[in-house]
C-alpha cells in the first residue's frame, strides 16, 4: 500500500517523533543555530542569543471552557520561548480560514489573541491571512511564530541525578476540558491554557531542564527530559499533579492521564537546595505547584505506585483513543 | 499503605497454606490494566499466577467480523465504530487501511456520535461490539433508527466455556466489574468456580485475590461481591431489559474460543431492516474467510490464558502497538498491549 501520513503521526507520541525524524533527515538542519530539536532554536549573534520557534494549531472544538484556539495559539508560542529561558519579544500570526467561517467567531478569536498578547506583554508584529474553499480545511488553522531573547538557556538536557522534578500546577486539564465539552460532561475543569512567561521568568535561573507538557502529555515530555539528560526519573503516585476530576474523566474514557495535554503548565528539574524557593514563587501563581518526582542515576521513567511497586512510564502511542469496556 | 501491606501479608500466608500453583483469571480489560498499573504481579507469591482472560471486547471479536466490516466499507458503506477497533488487521487489512483507500470509516467515542453521523450518512453502519456494558447503548441507538452490525456478546457463557474446555486450569475468577454492574452478582451463581466481583483500585484487586485464595483454601465455590459500591444483587435491570428488547441471545463467535451457544447478541426480527447482517447479506455472503494472513498471531490462545504475551514468538519483535498483528496488541485493554507497556 502507498505510504501515507497517518493520524497517529500527529499525536505527539512515538509515531510523531518518527515522522519528525523522517522530515529532518531530508531537511539540511546543519547550520549555525543550536537547540534545533528543542522547543525553540537559538542563534548566537555574538552580542545576543535570539530564540525562534513556530507552531500550528488545529483544535476541535475551537471554543472550549477556559479558552479557544486563539488563546492556545499565542500562549503556546510564548510558552515555547519561555521554557528555553527566553523573554518573548514578538509574535507572527498566520491564519488560514475556511470559506463560510463566521466573522463573529473570527473576531472572538482575535480578541482572545489580543488579550493574551496584552497581558503577557508580547506584541503581534506581523502576520498573514488566507481563505480556502469550503471543505478544504476544518474551519481554521492558526500558525504562530515567535522570537525571544535569552541570556541563560534552559535546555531539556540539564537534569542531573539527585534533582527534584516539579510541576507548575495540575496537569491534563486542557485535554479534559475539550473532551468534556465534546461529550457534554458536567465538570468544573477548564483548560489550563495561558501564557506563563512571567511565572517562568521568576524561577528560570533555578531550572536545570524544562518542558511544557502539551501534546504527548507528562509522559512524552518527562521521557524527553530523562532521555536527553541521561537520568532515571521516578514519579510518585502519591503526589501526581492531577485533580481527582481529571483522573476520573480520564478513567471513564479509558485514557492514560499521563498522555493528557496541558497548555499552560511546565515541568522542570530543580536542584533540591532551590526547590523551596522555586515552589514559594510558583505557588503565588498556582497553589498546586509541587514536587512530583526525583531523578536518579540510570535511564527511563518510572512511577512508584501506591503499592510501592515500580511501573515504567512509556511514550504514548498515536492518537488518544477511549476504551470500550 | 498499611492496609495494603496487611492484605499482601494475608495473601502470602494463605498461598503458603495452599502450597500448590493457583491460576486466578481476570476477565475484564480494566482489571488487566489495573493489575499492571499497580504492579500487582510483582507482589504475588511464586505459586499465585494472575492470568488474563477474554475481557477485552476488541480482542474477542472474531476476525470474520473484522473482515466483514472491512469489505462493507470498501463496498462504499460508511462504517462507525469504537476507537481501536479500526486498527485490528484481518485478511483484507484493517478498517484503518480501508479508510486510507478512501472508505468512509469513523472512529467514534460514543453512540451519540454515531447517531449524529447518521444524519450526514444515512447508510451508516455502526459496528457494535462489547459485552453487557456497551450493548444497552447500541440497543438504544437501534431503537432510534441506527443500522448496526452486531458483534455484541454476553460474557457469562464464556466463563462457563473456559471452565469446560480446560485449555487452562482456572482456580478462580476475578469477575468483571463493569459487566457485573449490569448483570448483578446473582447472575454468576451457576458458574462452578470461586469468584469475586471487585472494583478497580489497588485495594479492590488485592482484596479480591485474598478472598479467592480464602475460598480455594476452604474449598468453597461462591460468588463474593467486594464491589458493593457499584454492583448490586440484581444489577441494572433496566439496561438488561433494554438489551433483550432489541437483541436475542444467539450463537456467538469468539476469537480463539470459537462458537459459544447463547453468547452472541443478534438483532431481533422486529429491527431486521436495521440489521446490517440482513441488509447486506448479498455482500457478506460472498466474503471468503481464510484466517490465513495472521495465522501466526496467538491472540486466540492469549485471551484464554493458555499463553502469556511474552510466549508469543511475535511479541515485541514484529508485533508492537505501532504495527500490531492481532487485537491483543491493538487494544489498550489487550493483554499484549498492557504487557508491552511494562517491559
Amino acid at each position: 500500500m502507498k505510504d501515507t501520513v497517518k493520524i497517529d503521526e500527529g499525536g505527539g507520541g512515538q509515531a510523531s517523533a518518527d515522522l519528525i525524524k523522517e522530515i529532518r533527515d531530508i531537511l539540511n538542519i546543519k547550520n549555525k543555530w543550536t537547540n534545533c530539536n528543542d522547543d525553540a532554536a537559538i542563534f548566537n549573534t555574538g552580542k545576543e542569543k535570539i530564540v525562534f520557534t513556530t507552531d500550528s494549531y488545529i483544535v476541535d472544538p475551537i471554543f472550549f471552557p477556559g479558552g479557544d484556539i486563539g488563546k492556545i495559539a499565542i500562549s503556546g508560542t510564548i510558552n515555547d520561548l519561555s521554557v528555553m529561558g527566553a523573554k518573548p519579544i514578538g509574535i507572527a500570526l498566520s491564519i488560514v480560514l475556511e470559506d463560510g467561517f463566521p466573522k463573529d467567531n473570527l473576531k472572538k478569536i482575535m480578541h482572545s489573541i489580543n488579550k493574551v498578547s496584552q497581558e503577557a506583554k508580547v506584541p503581534i508584529v506581523t502576520g498573514d491571512t488566507k481563505v480556502t474553499d469550503k471543505g478544504k480545511l476544518d474551519k481554521i488553522v492558526i500558525t504562530t511564530s515567535g522570537v525571544g531573547l535569552v541570556q541563560n538557556i534552559i535546555s531539556n538536557n540539564g537534569a542531573q541525578p539527585g534533582d527534584f522534578i516539579i510541576s507548575s500546577g495540575d496537569l491534563g486539564e486542557h485535554t479534559i476540558a475539550l473532551l468534556a465539552k465534546r461529550f457534554n460532561y458536567q465538570t468544573k475543569i477548564k483548560s489550563d491554557s495561558h501564557a506563563f512567561n512571567f511565572e517562568l521568568a521568576q524561577v528560570g535561573k533555578y531550572l536545570k531542564a524544562c518542558k511544557d507538557p502539551t501534546r504527548g502529555g507528562l509522559a512524552a515530555n518527562i521521557i524527553e527530559i530523562a532521555d536527553k539528560s541521561k537520568v532515571k526519573i521516578i514519579l510518585d503516585e502519591k503526589t501526581l499533579p492531577y485533580k481527582k476530576e481529571t483522573t476520573a474523566i480520564s478513567n471513564l474514557l479509558g485514557l492514560d492521564v499521563f498522555s493528557l495535554a496541558s497548555e499552560g503548565r511546565f515541568i522542570a528539574a530543580v536542584n533540591p537546595k532551590n526547590v523551596n524557593k522555586v515552589l514559594t514563587i510558583l505557588k503565588k501563581f498556582n497553589k498546586e505547584a509541587k514536587v512530583i518526582g526525583h531523578t536518579e542515576i540510570g535511564k527511563d521513567v518510572f512511577l512508584k505506585t501506591a503499592l510501592d511497586t515500580l511501573r515504567p512510564i512509556k511514550m504514548p502511542k498515536g492518537k488518544l483513543i477511549p476504551r470500550i469496556c | 499503605m498499611n492496609n495494603h501491606q496487611n492484605i499482601i501479608n494475608k495473601i502470602k500466608a494463605l498461598s503458603k497454606k495452599i502450597d500448590k500453583p493457583v491460576n486466578l483469571m481476570e476477565v475484564c480489560g480494566t482489571h488487566t490494566q489495573a493489575i499492571s498499573r499497580y504492579g500487582i504481579r510483582q507482589l504475588m507469591p511464586a505459586n499465585i499466577n494472575l492470568i488474563t482472560g477474554p475481557g477485552c471486547p476488541v480482542c474477542v471479536t472474531d476476525q470474520s467480523d473484522i473482515d466483514n466490516l472491512v469489505n462493507l466499507s470498501l463496498a462504499g458503506i460508511p462504517i462507525a465504530t469504537y476507537g481501536d477497533t479500526i486498527k485490528v488487521p484481518g485478511d483484507f487489512g484493517s478498517l484503518e487501511d480501508a479508510q486510507q483507500k478512501g472508505a468512509k470509516v469513523f472512529a467514534v467515542y460514543s453512540i451519540e456520535e454515531a447517531l449524529e453521523l447518521q444524519k450526514d450518512y444515512p447508510d451508516l453502519v455502526f459496528f457494535g461490539l462489547g459485552f453487557e456494558t456497551t450493548a444497552p447503548m447500541t440497543a438504544y441507538a437501534i431503537q432510534n433508527g441506527l443500522t448496526v452490525y452486531s458483534a455484541h456478546k454476553l460474557f457469562l457463557p464464556a466463563m462457563t466455556h473456559l471452565l469446560q474446555n480446560r485449555l487452562t486450569n482456572i482456580e478462580g475468577f476475578i469477575n468483571p466489574g463493569h459487566v457485573s454492574v449490569i448483570v448483578g452478582a446473582d447472575a454468576y451463581k451457576n458458574i462452578k468456580a470461586p469468584q469475586v466481583i471487585t472494583g478497580f483500585e489497588a485495594e479492590d484487586v488485592l482484596v479480591g485475590i485474598y478472598l479467592l485464595l480464602k475460598q480455594i483454601h476452604e474449598n468453597r465455590q461462591d460468588v463474593e461481591n467486594e464491589y458493593t459500591r457499584a454492583v448490586t444483587k440484581f444489577g441494572n435491570t433496566k439496561a438488561y431489559e433494554l438489551i433483550l428488547k432489541v437483541f436475542e441471545p444467539s450463537a456467538g463467535l469468539w476469537r480463539g474460543l470459537g462458537n459459544i451457544p447463547n453468547s452472541g447478541l443478534a438483532i431481533r426480527k422486529k429491527y431486521q431492516h436495521q440489521d446490517a447482517k440482513v441488509k447486506y447479506q448479498n455482500i457478506l455472503s460472498k466474503i471468503k474467510h481464510t484466517y490465513k494472513k495472521n495465522a501466526a498471531c496467538k491472540c486466540g490462545h492469549i485471551i484464554q490464558g493458555a499463553l502469556k504475551p511474552q510466549q508469543c514468538p511475535m511479541f515485541n519483535k514484529v508485533c508492537t502497538p505501532d504495527k500490531p498483528f492481532g487485537p491483543c496488541m491493538v487494544s489498550s485493554e489487550g493483554a499484549c498491549n498492557v504487557e508491552y507497556q511494562n517491559i
